[in-house]
């Protein structure tokens, strides 16, 4: 995987491939490797926009020295030669340091020890850093300048966050959901490999929804804030989507496989327990919030019976249905057996209106 | 198929205005009328040959400057001045001459040619930077300082409006709470700062009397400092702006350079300045009144039709928003983008230094 390059579109030719590829291999020094690579002689770039394209893509930061142990599989040998036949033009990228030709990169100091982050790895870091502050700010934009500042930027890099608070709230959102559905898939797989025994729908849902809501605990006195800002109307398309998504992954690990209009009930459904349980935990004062996984379980049970009472329904419907039809053939044909002369021709075409 | 000299003649005759020339022009009218014609009309390279030394000759003995780069293409490296040509070291130079004249006029010039909407576009500068309290600004180009008073006017508020959050969510404080308050409110408003840098020392003494006049006394400096070469260290300012001022700078790549190297990480650098109109309606209105009104505006106010005649034709020789974008982000900036406002009259670009 070449860092950092993968998340930006652009359409990349033989050179720039190359050009990638050298400066990947420039990057991954931490494995050891002499590699007699011309780093800036990989390609005499011709069109800026590779470069400004490459800029765009990727930044030199200080990250964790664990993250560049990634297990990356070495450039093959192919690759290595034709970086280092081509030739000359200094390329410099932006890699931080001055362009050596043929260097061995063991002897480098500890500051080329850095990887590319793209902008958006490096804006998640930054909202995620601002959610420690957001219990003494609120889900604002001094928020998202107090993390900026922590990570050694200047404040005025909030400006990259056109959203505000919002990008804050969608970014906490996304992030509590990714986890859930981590915690899902794993208990799926436990019980795939018999290691767990498979809970009942209706427990599923309400072991879900619990850990899904206990993640709201830490910030559970601003979450009103980041409520009105999810229904701003300019976040409402976002929110419902990670709303949807997480309501799909569900029901999908609670094992809903349904192609017809339960699959509409079902889903909106669980949303709206979602949704309300969610509005009472922001006013729940009990102590672990009991109150709250109380109305859950209710709720549950609630959907649970409506779902029951509705299957009877139509089966008591169909049943009344089919008395009615069994009354209705008696009846004629007693008339029948009574008034032998008169409409038999009737009685047979009101027969066949019945059927 | 238009010939490159009858092109510049006719530029030449319909937008150079200087009065030495205006009377060699009429007196070239007919002639050049007369050669136009000729030469569209008949497409034999030896009709364009006389042709072109004919406007050659014309040109020199009108001492035009802009023919001088076109017959002589060894001499050294030359750039626009509106829609002349002169060599890169005059233009530096020229600049310097135009903003002289109008120092003293600048704000009500600025007022009388946007109609005031000049206003309304620095304060969405200020709202798109939305500037924190306590952070440092260098406001190049900054002459007679509107987008710094603007600054430290926002973050004035915007401090103010945190400390009354903050006083809200703290209305029953226990006495401790008062007494660690008044331990450390030692500490002060963090001061935010800003540094009006210009070229032109005429600009800034009208800025100066200005802050007097307002009453702004700390957190303000003026500095004469040229774009290209700032005499600042480098990881010193939090936000780099340049409001109207980055088309008159002879080498745009340097200035952002610049910007660059004295920003600090996490830095922004933006730039306010007029650019391509999307809308083809709006183009034809505003380059109507561009060029029929606005010099005529600077000679009435100002006593000067040359140097509005300048910023006009600046503002065409001035690269578009992709172009602009693009180069910000050779300057080595990131998450560059750009707002329209005004229907691209004026434009945003806004980068990162990571």
């Amino acid at each position: 995987m070449i860092f950092g390059i993968k998340e930006k579109s652009i359409i990349l030719t033989n050179f720039d491939v190359l050009f990638a590829i050298a400066t990947n291999i420039h990057v991954r020094l931490k494995t050891g490797f002499v590699l007699q690579v011309a780093v800036q002689g990989t390609v005499s770039l011709q069109c800026s926009n590779v470069r400004r394209g490459f800029h765009r893509a990727a930044l030199l930061r200080l990250a964790s020295d664990s993250k560049s142990d990634t297990s990356v599989p070495p450039p093959s040998y192919h690759e290595v030669h034709t970086a280092g036949e081509s030739s000359s033009s200094s390329a410099q990228g932006e890699s931080s340091e001055d362009a050596q030709p043929n260097t061995s990169f063991q002897d480098q100091s500890g500051e080329h020890g850095e990887d590319y982050e793209t902008e958006e790895q490096l804006q998640a870091r930054i909202l995620t850093a601002a959610l420690e502050f957001v219990p003494q700010h609120g889900w604002t934009v001094e928020a998202i300048a107090a993390a900026a500042e922590t990570l050694g930027l200047s404040s005025a890099s909030t400006g990259m966050f056109n959203n505000g608070a919002g990008d804050l709230v969608l970014h906490f959102v996304a992030q509590c959901n990714a986890q859930l559905a981590e915690t899902l898939a794993e208990q799926n797989n436990q019980v795939q490999l018999g290691q767990a025994e498979a809970k009942k729908t209706a427990e599923f849902l309400k072991d879900a929804v619990e850990t899904r809501l206990r993640m709201l605990i830490p910030y559970i006195d601003t979450w009103p804030q980041a409520m009105s800002i999810l229904l701003l109307p300019h976040n409402i398309p976002d929110s419902l989507k990670h709303l949807s998504t997480m309501v799909d992954d569900i029901w999908y690990y609670a094992g809903d496989r349904s192609t017809d209009v339960n699959w509409y009930t079902r889903r909106a459904a669980l949303t709206g327990i979602y949704n309300t349980t969610e509005l009472v935990m922001v006013q729940d004062s009990s102590p672990d919030f009991e109150e709250t996984w109380a109305f859950l379980d209710n709720r549950i049970k609630d959907v649970v019976n409506m779902a029951n009472t509705a299957k009877q329904v139509q089966a008591t419907g169909e049943a009344v249905v089919q008395g009615l039809m069994g009354a209705a053939i008696t009846v004629t044909t007693q008339k029948m057996i009574q008034f032998p002369e008169r409409n038999i021709l009737s009685t047979k075409r009101l027969l066949g209106l019945l059927f | 198929m238009k010939d490159p000299p009858e092109l510049q003649l006719v530029a030449l005759r319909v937008y150079d205005a200087s009065a030495y020339v205006t009377k060699l022009e009429r007196n070239m009218a007919a002639s050049a009328r007369t050669l136009v014609l000729r030469a569209l009309s008949d497409s034999t390279r030896n009709i364009h040959h006389v042709s072109r030394c004919r406007i050659k000759h014309l040109c020199c003995r009108a001492g035009i400057t802009g023919c001088r780069g076109y017959s002589d293409s060894t001499e050294g490296k030359s750039t626009h001045f509106g829609f002349q040509t002169v060599p890169e070291e005059e233009k530096a130079e020229k600049v310097y001459k135009v903003f002289e004249n109008v120092a003293k006029k600048y704000d009500v010039m600025n007022d009388a040619m946007s109609l005031g909407i000049h206003r309304l576009w620095k304060d969405t500068l200020l709202h798109t930077m939305n500037p924190q309290p306590g952070l440092r600004l260098l406001d190049t180009a900054g002459g007679t300082g509107d987008i710094s008073f603007r600054f430290l006017e926002y973050t004035r508020s915007m401090y103010d409006r945190q400390q009354r959050l903050r006083a809200k969510s703290h209305q029953t404080p226990s006495w401790q709470d008062i007494a660690d308050h008044y331990v450390s409110d030692k500490a002060g408003p963090p001061q935010s700062r800003a540094v009006v840098c210009d070229i032109n020392k005429e600009m800034l003494k009208v800025g100066k009397q200005r802050a007097e006049k307002a009453g702004i006394t700390t957190g303000l400096s003026w500095v004469v400092g040229d774009a290209e070469e700032l005499p600042f260290d480098d990881d010193q300012f939090d936000i780099y702006t340049i409001a109207f001022g980055i088309r008159n700078v002879t080498h745009i790549e340097q200035a952002l350079q610049e910007a660059l190297r004295v920003l600090k990480p996490g830095g922004r650098f933006m730039c306010l300045e007029f650019s391509k109109v999307t809308n083809p309606l709006l183009t034809r209105l505003y380059d109507a009144y561009s060029f029929q009104m606005i010099p005529v505006l600077g000679e009435v106010i100002a006593g000067d039709w040359k140097s509005y005649q300048y910023l006009v034709e600046s503002i065409r020789k001035f690269p578009d928003q992709e172009t602009f974008k693009e180069m910000i982000e050779d300057a080595g900036f990131f998450c560059v983008q750009y707002f329209n406002l005004t229907g691209g009259i004026v434009a945003i670009h806004s980068g990162f230094k990571l």
